[in-house]
């Protein structure tokens, strides 16, 4: 029993984690309109900006500061030269360009940096013990910056001018240029902060472990599990479906085994887009 | 009859007798070709290079000590390029137009693969330092010699080793690779009759936590964990080992734990007391001294070791046969390095005692070299090392 308790508690640590990034890709597709796969190259570089700043500053706000611009402008970059013109053709043809400008990003990475691991060169603390369960202190910490910048997220939507844009250009476009929000400019607002908080969702599952080029694309399968489980351009949506996802994924440990943890990301889609394909909260709720 | 008149004269004539006396004179004075195939470039670049030196470096010495049934021997020498299209190109070129009789030091195990059935079919001696089981299972008639120890021996020796640690429950943490269901087999076997008990998790080596994955080991209580990956998720198991308080012991392969893995987690305590194991050279022989001089190493790799002693065996068992075809060399080698007589270290001691009538048994410079019927060499020595203050400390090489 204690088994599941502590289960369930690594997963809602992994999903708090997963919450971040997965927010930044459903933003982008409520606003973009298309499944932004670069998401994978721009958490990778997120978590190498942040690696490097961290590295000479030492410290951890500055740190997620450059990772969330870092990823946010070369994310932008891609959107505004790749993905974007292509749009008009449909989601499909965006969605495979991005899939090969995230590939592009992950090989500059490596070309600079190599294939080695890196790690961020924080203490590693025994964990925190109640009875049998046990959370780790860097967790927690982890933990606490992913939800802080949550909150952020939903201040920003509910109560900001560009947030309040980006939600109504996400409801209905042409109402929203009606009223006279530009379009390019929200498309480019949601591109920048999207992929910022992919690159700080990147850097806080470096912070944990290890980072190399593939980081980003190890955590792609279950960013997007959860937007799908959550309802795609919901970004409550994406929370709850990043703490299933994550919950899920542990569980999944104790009852199939650690190699098929991939299939419970797949599996989680598949059975939301054959019973409930608008997800759990529907397509556009925030 | 001036001095330049006898030497044209004399010129002429043994030309002239050159031509007629028969064949098989002449081919004395053929030299004996071997090759060495070996990673010059691509991921086994760092080792090819020294490997083909330490082989030249034994024909050398065989051919200033006179040669081999009298006869020259020539060293060719090719690159794989870590790959095993060039590399069966290479063997194709080695085979048919020098016209070797053995090929040694292929090293990444998909080469050698690739460049097998090209020997056995030419009856051509192929000696390899590459370690996957699969290798000795293909049906290559006794043409496959290989000093790496394979992952059978490998994780057998290492099971006995944590034996000896006196560990009474292992939990092994693996992931999956062509060796896990090997090794989990293996150690079901080997660890029960020394008394302790084995249970083992098959991890995604592509998760970023292994939180779960601990609590399960842990909940066994063991006090052995076996951390079989690779580097990367080594860094991450460790570490959320040492979160969990697992404070038993800890052991691996020395590929995996090594010094960048020690540089990544960045603590000591972390990885403090945790043991590695290697399949090791024979450190302080004379052959590793010998390849040492050689090769300008201060520590020469088990594969360059393996190819010095490849060449050395080679070069005995011509001299064994009285014959330098492949075939020969194949039905021969074995009466070189195992089964008693004098024992020597390096070919041209071989060669004389072996011309002087007397049987010989090499131990060179990975080992003792004794294969069993497959080819797969029967021991081997390790290296044991234990992480001390974030330094790797030898335990022993036994």
């Amino acid at each position: 029993m204690e088994l599941v308790l502590q289960a369930l508690i690594n997963g809602l640590v992994s999903g708090t984690l997963l919450a971040v990034p997965a927010i930044g890709f459903t933003a982008m597709f409520a606003v973009l309109r298309f499944p932004n796969f670069a998401v994978s190259g721009t958490a990778t570089l997120g978590a190498f900006a942040g690696y490097l700043v961290y590295g000479a500053m030492g410290s951890l706000v500055a740190a997620l500061v450059v990772a969330f611009a870092a990823a946010g402008a070369v994310g932008l970059f891609f959107d505004k030269t790749a993905h974007l013109p292509l749009v008009k053709q449909g989601a499909l043809p965006a969605a495979i360009a991005s899939i090969a400008s995230g590939l592009v990003m992950e090989n500059l990475i490596r070309l600079g940096f190599g294939n080695e691991l890196r790690g961020y060169d924080r203490p590693i603390a025994r964990d925190m013990r109640l009875g049998d369960l046990r959370v780790s202190p860097q967790q927690l910490e982890t933990m606490g910056i992913a939800l802080a910048i949550m909150l952020l997220v939903f201040a920003a939507l509910a109560f900001t001018r560009v947030g309040k844009a980006m939600r109504a250009s996400a409801d209905n476009p042409e109402l929203a240029s009606l009223k006279g929000i530009r379009p390019e400019r929200v498309a480019m607002a949601a591109s920048f902060v999207g992929m910022g908080l992919v690159g700080i969702g990147g850097m806080l599952l470096g912070l944990d472990s290890s980072i190399d080029p593939l980081t980003g694309t190890r955590i792609l399968l279950s960013m997007f599990a959860a937007a799908v489980l959550g309802g795609l351009g919901s970004v409550p949506g994406a929370v709850l479906g990043a703490f299933l996802i994550g919950i899920a994924e542990e569980l999944s440990v104790l009852v199939v085994g650690s190699p098929y943890r991939a299939a419970v990301g797949f599996f989680a889609i598949l059975i939301m887009l054959s019973i409930r394909p608008r997800g759990l909260l529907g397509e556009r709720a925030y | 009859m001036n001095r330049k008149t006898f030497g044209r004269r004399t010129a002429l004539l043994t030309g002239v007798a050159a031509v007629a006396s028969p064949a098989v004179v002449r081919a004395q004075g053929e030299p004996i070709k071997i090759a060495t195939l070996t990673p010059l470039t691509g991921a086994g670049g760092p080792y090819g290079p020294t490997m083909a030196k330490a082989a030249a470096a034994v024909v050398e010495s065989v051919n200033a000590a006179g040669g081999v049934l009298g006869r020259k021997v020539v060293l060719v020498s090719e690159d794989d390029q870590t790959s095993p299209e060039p590399a069966v190109r290479a063997a194709r070129k080695l085979i048919d137009v020098d016209k070797v009789s053995a090929i040694m030091g292929t090293w990444a195990s998909s080469v050698t693969t690739a460049v097998a059935p090209l020997c056995w079919e030419s009856k051509t001696l192929l000696c390899t330092v590459s370690g996957a089981d699969s290798i000795t299972l293909l049906p290559h008639q006794g043409y496959i010699i290989r000093t790496q120890p394979n992952s059978q021996l490998q994780v057998t020796t290492l099971g006995e080793f944590m034996l000896s640690l006196g560990v009474k429950k292992v939990f092994t943490m693996i992931p999956h690779t062509p060796f896990t269901q090997t090794t989990i087999d293996i150690l079901n076997r080997v660890l029960p009759k020394g008394g302790a008990t084995h249970a083992s998790l098959v991890y995604d080596d592509k998760k970023t936590t292994y939180r779960t994955e601990v609590d399960q080991a842990l909940r066994g209580s063991p006090d052995m964990i076996l951390a079989n990956g690779y580097t990367p998720d080594s860094v991450v198991l460790l570490k959320d080992l040492y979160r969990a308080g697992y404070k038993g012991k800890i052991a691996g392969f020395a590929y995996s734990l090594n010094q960048k893995l020690i540089d990544q987690i960045g603590q000591p305590e972390v990885v403090e007391g945790v043991y590695t194991f290697a399949p090791s050279p024979a450190e302080g022989s004379n052959a590793y001294e010998q390849v040492k001089k050689v090769t300008g190493l201060a520590a020469p790799d088990p594969y360059t070791c393996q190819v010095y002693d490849h060449a050395n065996m080679v070069l005995m068992a011509i001299a064994q046969a009285k014959d330098a075809s492949g075939a020969a060399i194949k039905d021969n080698i074995r009466k070189v390095c195992q089964g008693g007589g004098k024992s020597v270290d390096n070919a041209v001691d071989g060669i004389k005692a072996i011309t002087a009538g007397e049987k010989v048994d090499y131990s060179g410079a990975s080992g003792p070299c004794e294969f069993d019927d497959k080819g797969d060499i029967l021991s081997c020595k390790f290296r044991y090392e234990q992480i001390k203050g974030g330094k790797f400390t030898l335990v022993k090489i036994a």
